[in-house]
């Protein structure tokens, strides 16, 4: 399954949220979507979800316009939320009957991700009686309970303790082993890195980068080494203002161009001695903080 | 379809899970009952009439003659000057009016009209008539009640002793003049059309279950919307389930529970009233109230279907544009107001009894005024049956209109966080969506 965003735009009133929006997602892989705060991401996922429809453009599943009758899709939104005062069992069930399932699948359903949650003692309790943590875990049942070709998980790890996050991300990994879409959307880059293939950064409403991480990284301009050494000081005094700290020991060494790669690393290694020089390969931050920064 | 079901049932199983709904009916029935056992309890009305109008207050004093009435209002009656009207005459007129109020302590008084005003203000007495001649008097009374009909009947009794005079003047025996002035008149009424003062007051009970229910059930959707807006369910739910479906579920939802309610309070009413209906003695009002004609049952249940889906919807979509539960008050204020409106016009054109002036007649045609409009004039007066068909038409048309435009308010409402939007910004973007 590919599941593609066709220069979607989108404008509320006079304000324009979306210009052109496309990226594309595949099934089996991860796909984070990225972008500061009122960037489109919300808009984005809602026009994804029908909630309204795009002033043009398209949303297509396999090449052709998405049926959402027949495609389920599971969501979890930024803002968390479910019916504080109602029993858990009761207002999952609720959400599982409204994405199309019979009561007894739905209860079969919930009841296996409640087991494989680590919930199962809460089935019967009202959710505000809850901790955050765990609230935020029943309401990820209300995203995959239904078994959706497609799973949109906004923040997915905000408010978690780190073995919560353990078992969510095994729950990712499980669910795009079994060749769903995943889309991601996150400020937290070093999550997105590690799940994620393909990447779209959105600013101001438009994709200002997109496509698959490792690619992005290869083809980020490889003319800066980074180098650590406990000559830093000599090492930095010699080459200069195209030389910055990075760290104790650790400096940031800017190439005039990155063929003088090969050339600059021989001369350091043999002139001193050196513990690691290695090409500088942008962070998801880094590219992050460029493309998304504020540019006009 | 399957939405909307699924929706319903879950909106009806919450208002059967709720407590103030679940305690507010049981309450309702108790009282309900308390007033229907009231009679067998207290020993009934059976028979009440006579003994109260002769027995009450006589029993507490301990007096019961007829001349010596001590304990009753004391009413004075004297003459304005001295001179003015001799002791003989003023004894007569005490007697005269001893009679026709029986409900009174009369007395002679014994001093001059400057007196008399002086003990009704100390309430030594609570009226007066002061005598000019036979045929002319001041009433004095403290306090002015609104039904006061003691003038008129002063006015009747001296009239009365005047027309024997002068037939006893005119050589006619006193008893023939007594016939002739006393001649019974017998008399029965039957309307052709609709009995007012039977129909009333289930229509004003009608009319009042109707509002009470509106405007609680309005606010318990407008609440519930608002509700799911600002615990952020809503987030989930707008991905979930079609805006219109959510819409018509919870409306019809809460219709049904609404209409629960209804039937347990008024089922209960005429149940216990049947287990107590020897004790109540016929009645006059309570067995009126039980005698509705089916016909006007079923209109009842039609106008108050719809005119509650009507304020429902509306209810729900001003909900949608509250994002806190604080701003719910009074963004539902113009609802609120043009439905108190509504019945202010129908309750005071039924207690004026005239159900069927121009400006209700235009209430009978407005949907937001039909439901109760047009149902008072149907229990309360002859309306064509072509009038009846196109209000209802009109109504019906009206509920799918406002139900689809408050459908779409709630789409845009339920995204829209901060500041409660204007009515006017709301429909430009409803417009646009």
């Amino acid at each position: 399954m590919r599941l593609e965003i066709r220069d979607v735009h989108k404008s509320f009133g006079e304000k324009k949220v979306l210009t052109g929006i496309s990226f594309a997602a595949d099934s089996g892989k991860a796909f984070g979507l990225l972008g500061r705060n009122g960037a489109g991401k919300t808009t984005t996922i809602r026009i994804l979800m029908d909630v309204f429809p795009a002033d043009t453009g398209e949303v297509a599943l396999d090449g052709q316009a998405i049926d959402y009758h027949k495609t389920g899709i599971g969501y979890l939104p930024e803002e968390r939320g479910l019916y504080p005062k109602k029993k858990i069992i009761d207002q999952l069930v609720y959400f599982a009957e409204l994405k199309g399932m019979k009561y007894a699948d739905a209860v079969k359903a919930i009841d296996y991700w409640l087991e494989r949650l680590g919930m199962t003692e809460h089935r019967g309790k009202r959710l505000d009686t809850l901790s955050k943590g765990n609230q935020q875990k029943i309401q990820l049942v209300t995203a995959l309970a239904h078994n959706p070709q497609i799973v949109i998980l906004d923040e997915p790890f905000s408010g978690l303790d780190p073995v919560n996050a353990m078992l969510l991300k095994d729950v990712v990994r499980e669910e795009i082993a079994k060749g769903k879409i995943v889309l991601f959307s996150s400020h937290q880059m070093n999550y997105i890195e590690e799940f994620c293939d393909s990447i779209a950064i959105l600013n101001n409403g438009h994709v200002v980068l997109s496509g698959d991480l490792h690619d992005i990284k290869r083809n980020y301009t490889r003319d800066k080494l980074i180098l650590r050494s406990e000559n830093a000081g000599q090492i930095q005094a010699e080459l200069g203002a195209s030389c910055t700290r990075n760290g104790e020991d650790e400096l940031l060494i800017r190439l005039a161009s990155p063929a003088d790669k090969k050339q600059t690393m021989q001369m350091l290694t043999q002139k001193y001695d050196i513990d690691e020089i290695r090409v500088f390969e942008p962070s998801l931050n880094d590219i992050f903080v460029e493309y998304a920064g504020d540019q006009e | 379809m399957n939405q909307l079901g699924t929706i319903f049932k879950f909106e009806l199983k919450g208002y059967m899970k709720n407590k103030v709904f679940v305690g507010v009916t049981i309450f309702l029935v108790a009282l309900v009952a308390v007033v229907m056992f009231f009679p067998r309890v207290s020993g009934g009305f059976v028979g009440g009439e006579e003994e109260s109008s002769e027995g009450a207050g006589m029993d507490e004093q301990g007096t019961g003659q007829a001349e010596d009435r001590e304990g009753y209002p004391v009413m004075l009656v004297a003459a304005s000057g001295e001179g003015t009207l001799s002791s003989d005459s003023m004894e007569t007129l005490r007697q005269a009016f001893s009679q026709a109020f029986m409900d009174y302590d009369v007395r002679i008084a014994e001093k001059d009209a400057e007196d008399v005003k002086e003990e009704i203000l100390s309430e030594d007495a609570e009226c007066a008539f002061v005598f000019d001649s036979l045929t002319s008097y001041t009433y004095y009374v403290g306090n002015l009640s609104m039904n006061d009909q003691n003038s008129y009947r002063a006015s009747e009794v001296l009239e009365g002793m005047f027309r024997m005079n002068a037939m006893v003047e005119k050589g006619v025996s006193p008893e023939e003049a007594q016939e002739i002035l006393q001649t019974p008149i017998t008399y029965e009424t039957e309307s052709l059309g609709k009995d007012q003062i039977q129909n009333f007051f289930y229509t004003y009970i009608m009319i009042f279950a109707l509002y009470m229910v509106i405007l609680l059930y309005g606010q318990m959707v407008a609440t519930n919307v608002a509700t799911e807006k600002s615990s952020r369910a809503m987030e989930l739910l707008i991905t979930s389930a079609k805006p219109a479906s959510m819409m018509f579920g919870k409306v019809f939802a809460s219709c049904f529970a609404g209409f629960i309610q209804l039937v347990a309070v008024f089922g209960s009413a005429l149940l216990f009233y049947q287990i107590n209906a020897p004790y109540w003695g016929g009645n006059e009002i309570i067995s009126s109230i039980f005698a509705i004609p089916t016909e006007l049952l079923i209109y009842m249940l039609v106008f108050f279907v719809l005119g509650f889906l009507i304020y429902a919807f509306l209810y729900g979509a001003v909900g949608s544009t509250a994002s806190k539960l604080e701003d719910i008050n009074t963004s539902v204020m113009p609802i609120t107001l043009l439905f108190i409106v509504g019945f202010f016009v129908v309750i005071f054109s039924m207690t004026n009894g005239s159900v069927d002036n121009l400006l209700m007649k235009i209430c009978s045609f407005v949907p937001f005024t039909s439901p109760m409009a047009m149902f008072t004039r149907i229990a309360m007066s002859t309306v064509p049956f072509y009038e009846i068909v196109i209000s209802i038409v009109i109504l019906i048309a009206s509920v799918f209109g406002i139900g689809a435009l408050s459908a779409r308010i709630y789409r845009v409402g339920v995204l829209l966080y901060g500041k409660p939007p204007k009515i006017g910004a709301v429909l430009k973007s409803v417009w646009k969506a």
